[in-house]
């Protein structure tokens, strides 16, 4: 487009030496140095302090390479929810149901296992389609309906629930199958983790490479910041939204299927647990690494950094309220330590008609 | 001029603030008389916005000002904000879902109870209108949401409740750029309200982009140029050209439309439009042809308004008619099918419509047509960062940094990225809605030159606009629309402005606003 004919401007725009070097990017090292900054790993500061107070805590039992296997692993599942959910977040769209699809899947499988003769390899495969079919029907509910993602997806989640007592009737399922071959898929260990730790990250990375490296991933923030601009410039919103919602039920699926390789059995109530945690770690995710875009690393941090400190308080044998305590003081302190001169440099900046260093100058 | 003579209202002397690393304002004084309108002007970064948000006690002024209220001395502009300089805000601060009376009491609470402490609301809506009455706006339904009414309503209710407290004829009103969504009649009712404070003796310091509007309405104009007053002029000594060199600091032109050889008869045009019908707009029927730069005028509500967004595929549900470009014909367009055909569009509303606050500079550029720059599937961001950079040179985008936050750059700039942004697509026409709605004088000329270098390289441009001076300094041709339908059509040396307004009102008797007052 720099040849196309009659745009080309120079001529007009050199009235006035522009003043820096156009298209220099901001030095390595200080780039390096605002990456490391509070405002842009909070989450990591408040770890580093929640991994020094155990070691002080509990010094036998906590810095040991066994926490640290145990804290992974005991993420996974989290880590899968939580991952879940970013995607359609940086759409501005809310999954409640990922849990309750999570729920009946692992209902499903356990009910396939101990009812049918089907191989595993079927039973996944209609697990996953199960969970893309919960996926379709918060698309008909979301996207065409256009019902508010956050009510849409919480009455579909009711649903569900419904349809995992109805297979459950309030009673766990279990089947000497389950125990068999299917544990693999989440007791296999390869380099000291369990293989769902693997599934985490690879999902990560998947997300990762999707939201910050594809035209998609930069589509779906436009879709989420601001739906009216992005679909002026020609972003076909309502599919992204469609997209990111099959995402959520695909993932939720793989992780329903992972958790009952883990407990190996058909568990009601199983679901909602993950519900709070995982939307706090996409949450607590999205203010990391990239300013205010929910982004796959963020959520991985976020998750692992809860995940250390519950590990920690069952070490220290602390009492199991202390637990929740830990999640919501520990939310606040990364939030606050990260978000405090966030807020404030976006509020300064919503008016595009003041001068840039007046409001840089009121935001610092 | 002398600022101690014992008539002026307020004195300020001296006035500087520094922010970390740069002087936005310098040793600047400013003096309102009771009474009079002082219009305050000056460029995107020439510090005014720096002086509202002093004289508003948002920001401390740097030590050493002298500050002086009806003669008497002063310690600080935050003794007089909340007493007798009162503010209305760009945005201007209303709820959009709460009618008049809520609105004012969002700032000073339910003064009016009943015996028991409930809110007396008879008492509380008489004094609502007593206050608007004051401006002299009587036909107001102060239980309707304030969203309902028009923008000049909305900017009454604004001004009304700044000015509560006040006796008629006290104090002084600061009005920043009030007229940036007016139509031309609206423009002229707020006029009204300014003259008739003004008259009764409160000073109205008016902040606005709009020369014409200054000629209009202000005794005296003070203007900002990097942060120092350049001159505190009376009006009637100054004419639009000299002010216009005050404001860019150097001789400029006569402001004249450069006469273009006309698109050569016979060649397709850019676009055809037949038939096209919305909610504003009935059977209307248009070309637009290879190179030319066609205007659409109208008052508001007149469909002026909603012809871009219809040719943009930008309205729900989608306007009816056909829409021929380049040989390919399409009717119910979305926007991106009418980017396909090769239509651009820069909407009006650069913040909600027109770009992203939480991208950068680049990421909005780019956003229409990632798929330029991925390489087998993912964003090539050297590739990106280049093209980005092209354009900021071209359209001088300041800072030149792609990594800039877009809500960090002036009016200007962001609208030039905007701009940046449809024309990087190549289109084979440009729709333009409002296209320098909050810039200041120099973006404004800027943007004028990058329209017509584009249509000169044979892009048919369509520009629809409230301000009469993209009309005339932009267009070669231009569409008065009337009730949905083409009444006029002006070119050459019809389209002047009074041609332009008098199409716009219609043959019959016309409101006194217009005709007294932009005529």
């Amino acid at each position: 487009m720099s040849d196309a004919p009659g745009i080309d401007l120079a001529a007009d725009a050199a009235g006035t030496p522009s003043a820096p070097r156009a298209g220099q990017r901001e030095p390595r090292a200080r780039r390096f140095l605002s990456g490391l900054s509070f405002s842009n790993i909070g989450a990591v500061y408040v770890w580093i302090v929640i991994v020094a107070i155990f070691w002080i805590w509990v010094p036998s039992t906590f810095p040991t390479g066994g926490t640290v296997k145990a804290v992974l692993n005991d993420s996974a599942v989290t880590g899968l929810v939580a991952l879940a959910l970013t995607v359609p977040l940086a759409a501005r769209i809310f999954d409640l149901s990922v849990v309750g699809n999570l729920g009946l899947c692992n209902m499903f499988v356990a009910y396939l296992f101990a009812h049918t003769s089907l191989s595993i390899g079927v039973i996944v495969l209609l697990t996953l389609l199960l969970a893309l079919v919960v996926g379709a029907v918060n698309v008909l509910v979301v996207v065409v309906m256009k019902i508010d993602s956050f009510i849409g997806t919480l009455a579909t989640g009711a649903l569900l629930e419904a349809a995992n007592t109805l297979i459950s009737k309030e009673q766990p399922v279990n089947s000497v199958r389950l125990s068999a071959g299917f544990q693999k898929i989440s007791s296999t260990q390869i380099i000291g983790v369990t293989i769902p730790v693997l599934y985490m990250i690879a999902i990560a990375a998947a997300v990762w490479v999707m939201l910050e490296h594809t035209a998609t991933g930069r589509r779906l923030y436009a879709t989420g910041f601001n739906a009216d601009a992005a679909r002026l410039a020609g972003v076909q919103t309502s599919r992204l939204r469609a997209m990111t919602l099959m995402f959520s039920a695909l993932i939720a699926g793989i992780a329903g299927i992972v958790v009952t390789a883990t407990v190996g059995s058909g568990s009601p109530g199983i679901g909602p647990p993950y519900l709070l945690v995982a939307f706090a770690a996409a949450f607590l995710g999205g203010t990391q690494l990239k300013g205010g875009r929910f982004n796959a690393w963020g959520t991985v941090i976020a998750v692992l950094m809860l995940g250390t400190g519950t590990e920690g308080l069952s070490l220290a044998a602390a009492p199991v309220w202390a637990s929740s305590v830990f999640t919501g003081v520990t939310l606040i302190a990364a939030l606050a330590v990260t978000g405090f001169q966030r807020g404030r440099v976006r509020g300064g900046a919503a008016s595009g008609e003041e001068e840039p260093a007046a409001q840089l100058a009121g935001a610092g | 001029m002398t600022a101690q003579t014992p008539q002026s209202l307020l004195s300020i002397e001296h006035l500087s603030k520094t922010f970390p690393g740069q002087v936005a304002l310098r040793d600047v004084s400013l003096e309102l008389r009771p009474g009079e309108v002082h219009a305050l002007v000056g460029p995107n970064g020439s510090g005014k916005s720096t002086l509202i948000k002093l004289l508003a006690s948002f920001h401390q002024p740097d030590p050493g000002a002298e500050v002086q209220w009806q003669g008497r001395r002063v310690d600080s502009l935050g003794d007089l904000d909340t007493r007798q300089l009162r503010f209305v805000h760009q945005d201007l601060g209303l709820v959009a879902e709460l009618n008049a009376i809520d609105n004012f009491a969002l700032v000073h609470g339910y003064a009016q109870r009943t015996r028991l402490g409930a809110i007396d609301w008879r008492r509380a809506a008489a004094r609502a209108e007593e206050l608007l009455t004051r401006l002299g706006v009587d036909d107001l339904d102060v239980w309707k949401p304030v969203g309902q009414y028009t923008p000049v309503e909305r900017a009454s209710v604004a001004i009304a409740r700044a000015l509560d407290g006040l006796k008629a004829g006290e104090g002084a009103l600061v009005l920043d750029e009030p007229t940036a969504s007016l139509a031309p009649v609206e423009v002229s009712r707020l006029f009204a309200i300014v003259r008739r404070l003004a008259a009764a003796g409160t000073s109205v310091l008016y902040v606005s982009h709009r020369l014409d509007e200054i000629f209009e309405i202000a005794d005296r104009v003070t203007v900002l140029r990097e942060g120092r007053r350049v001159a505190t002029r009376e009006v009637s000594e100054l004419d639009q050209r000299e002010l216009a060199s005050l404001l860019v600091g150097h001789e400029i032109a006569e402001l004249t439309r450069e006469v273009r050889p006309l698109p050569s008869a016979g060649a397709e045009p850019s676009i055809a439009v037949q038939g096209l019908s919305s909610k504003l707009v009935r059977e209307m029927s248009f070309e637009v042809g290879q190179g030319e730069i066609v205007g659409l005028a109208g008052l508001l509500g007149s469909g002026r308004e909603e012809v871009p967004y219809a040719v943009a595929g930008a309205l729900t549900p989608p306007a009816a008619g056909t829409f021929s470009v380049r040989g390919k014909v399409a009717s119910e367009l979305d926007p991106r099918s009418a980017q396909g055909l090769g239509i651009a569009f820069v909407p009006a509303d650069r913040g909600a419509e027109g770009s992203i606050a939480d991208f950068n500079v680049a990421e909005n550029i780019t956003l229409p047509q990632l798929n330029r720059f991925t390489r087998s599937g993912l964003i090539d961001s050297r590739r990106e960062r280049a093209e980005v950079q092209g354009w900021i040179e071209r359209l001088d985008i300041r800072p030149p940094l792609g990594t800039k936050p877009f809500p960090l750059l002036s009016g200007g700039n962001q609208q030039k990225a905007v701009v940046a942004k449809a024309l990087a697509l190549e289109p084979a026409l440009l729709v333009l809605a409002e296209p320098t709605a909050g810039v200041d004088i120099g973006a404004r000329r800027l943007i004028y030159r990058l329209v017509h270098k584009a249509a000169a390289g044979g892009l048919g441009v369509l520009v629809s606009s409230s301000d009469v001076e993209d009309l005339i300094s932009l267009c070669d041709r231009v569409i008065v629309l009337r009730d949905g339908r083409e009444v006029r059509q002006l070119s050459g040396s019809e389209l002047t402005q009074s041609s332009l307004l008098h199409a716009m009102e219609g043959s019959q008797q016309t409101t006194a606003g217009v005709d007294g007052g932009l005529l």
